[in-house]
């Protein structure tokens, strides 16, 4: 007899930030749940939280292989420190601060072979081949991200991306307000400079 | 001028980076692996940790009690007392290893009990069918069963401590399954389903 099979993650699909009061209250419980060493509520913050994680870790870095390793090594960093989180704190910008930690190694890492990486990423033949004006744009998009600083790309992500507030941005990187301010406003001024020359769409 | 909030290019950036990525279910579960594991070697520090503890606490009464016959009595010191004065808890009569000897030799002895256990399971349209267990660390590359092309059945042979054990397969990479030949496990990992496997001894 063949078996039923359960799939592991019940859906690709991950809900962006949850938002009104009752999925903040969930949340919340599913926190405390996880705290207190429900093994159920804390795959369910899996499964929530693993899409952002992975969107934020794919823009810091160049290979979704590495993405999804640095997202895997947050949330097992996440279960152990999770003792020591205090409930009265968010969430988020604490699970931020261990995955922009983990994005930050990970990108040293890369750094050392960037010249692998960079070409073999994007290759130049594909940049002339391609037709799609969009696709173009995304990819010129993707190009000057990573040419960011990875701090002003943290700082752009956090805050354009992910939308977090300033003082949650403070709590995920560690750095002051003024800091951060400067460096979303220089990512911006050198996106800017960067694709208004490109932006024909 | 326009604030970088406003600014409508820097919107249209922002809002080319905000889709969500399309999540490959392996890659939760191999989260959910990893955690498993975690969670497996806290437990295994746990134990190992208790035994020292009942031995410190031994050794703590110990000291004590040489160190209460020492201000009792008015005679030569032993060895065990003078380090006991010092400050220094006594040191007793263990293996090279640190370890207390009754845990080296449960150790020992679990070891010598290891069985045999042949795990079978039908998957024909499976590429690949892994055991996960409290006995792998719940770690997916150690023990990768190998099909047998003409039932479909997936087969690998374990050499398993004595005891109870939770196990379930994961296939694909992507998707767990309890044994349905054994009993279903109440602890299941993550709310993935387990099965119950007892092991005799020898």
């Amino acid at each position: 007899m063949t078996p039923r099979l359960r799939l592991v993650s019940p859906s690709a699909r991950t809900p962006d930030a949850p938002a009104d009061a009752a999925s903040v209250q969930t949340r919340s419980l599913l926190i405390h749940a996880a705290r207190e060493g429900d093994v159920r509520a804390f795959a369910t913050l899996v499964d929530m939280y693993y899409a952002r994680c992975l969107r934020f870790a794919m823009h810091m870095l160049t290979s979704r292989r590495d993405a999804e390793e640095v997202v895997q090594d947050t949330f097992v960093r996440v279960y152990r420190a999770l003792p020591s989180y205090r409930e009265q704190d968010a969430f988020e910008p604490w699970l931020f601060r261990i995955l922009g930690n983990r994005c930050r190694t990970a990108g040293a890492r890369e750094r050392r072979h960037a010249e692998v990486m960079e070409y073999g990423e994007v290759p130049e033949r594909a940049i002339a081949a391609r037709h799609d004006t969009e696709i173009a744009w995304r990819e010129e998009i993707e190009r000057a991200l990573y040419s960011l600083p990875a701090e002003q790309r943290e700082a752009f992500l956090m805050r354009h991306v992910e939308g977090m507030s300033y003082e949650d941005m403070c709590t995920a990187t560690g750095a002051g307000l003024s800091a951060l301010k400067m460096r979303v406003k220089r990512a911006c001024d050198a996106l800017r400079l960067r694709l208004t020359e490109v932006d024909g769409v | 001028m326009v604030s970088d909030e406003q600014d409508e290019l820097i919107e249209r950036i922002a809002g080319r980076l905000r889709p969500l990525p399309d999540v490959d279910p392996a890659a939760t579960a191999r989260v959910l692996v990893a955690v498993a594991a975690e969670r497996e070697r806290d437990r295994e520090r746990a134990a190992r940790r208790r035994p020292v503890v009942r031995w410190l606490g031994a050794a703590v009464v110990a000291a004590t009690l040489v160190t209460a016959l020492m201000l009792g009595r008015d005679r030569p010191i032993s060895t065990a007392a003078g380090v006991a004065r010092s400050g220094q808890p006594p040191v007793l009569d263990t293996p090279a290893t640190g370890m207390p000897a009754a845990t080296l030799a449960r150790r020992d002895e679990s070891a010598s009990a290891r069985q045999p256990v042949q795990l079978v399971f039908r998957a024909p349209n499976a590429k690949q069918v892994s055991v996960v267990g409290d006995f792998t660390g719940w770690d997916p590359t150690r023990a990768v069963m190998t099909r047998d092309s003409g039932s479909g059945l997936w087969t690998v042979t374990l050499s398993l401590p004595a005891g109870r054990h939770v196990y379930a397969f994961l296939v694909d990479d992507s998707v767990w399954v309890r044994d349905p030949r054994a009993p279903a496990a109440p602890d299941a990992d993550f709310g993935r389903p387990g099965s119950v496997l007892l092991v005799g001894r020898p």
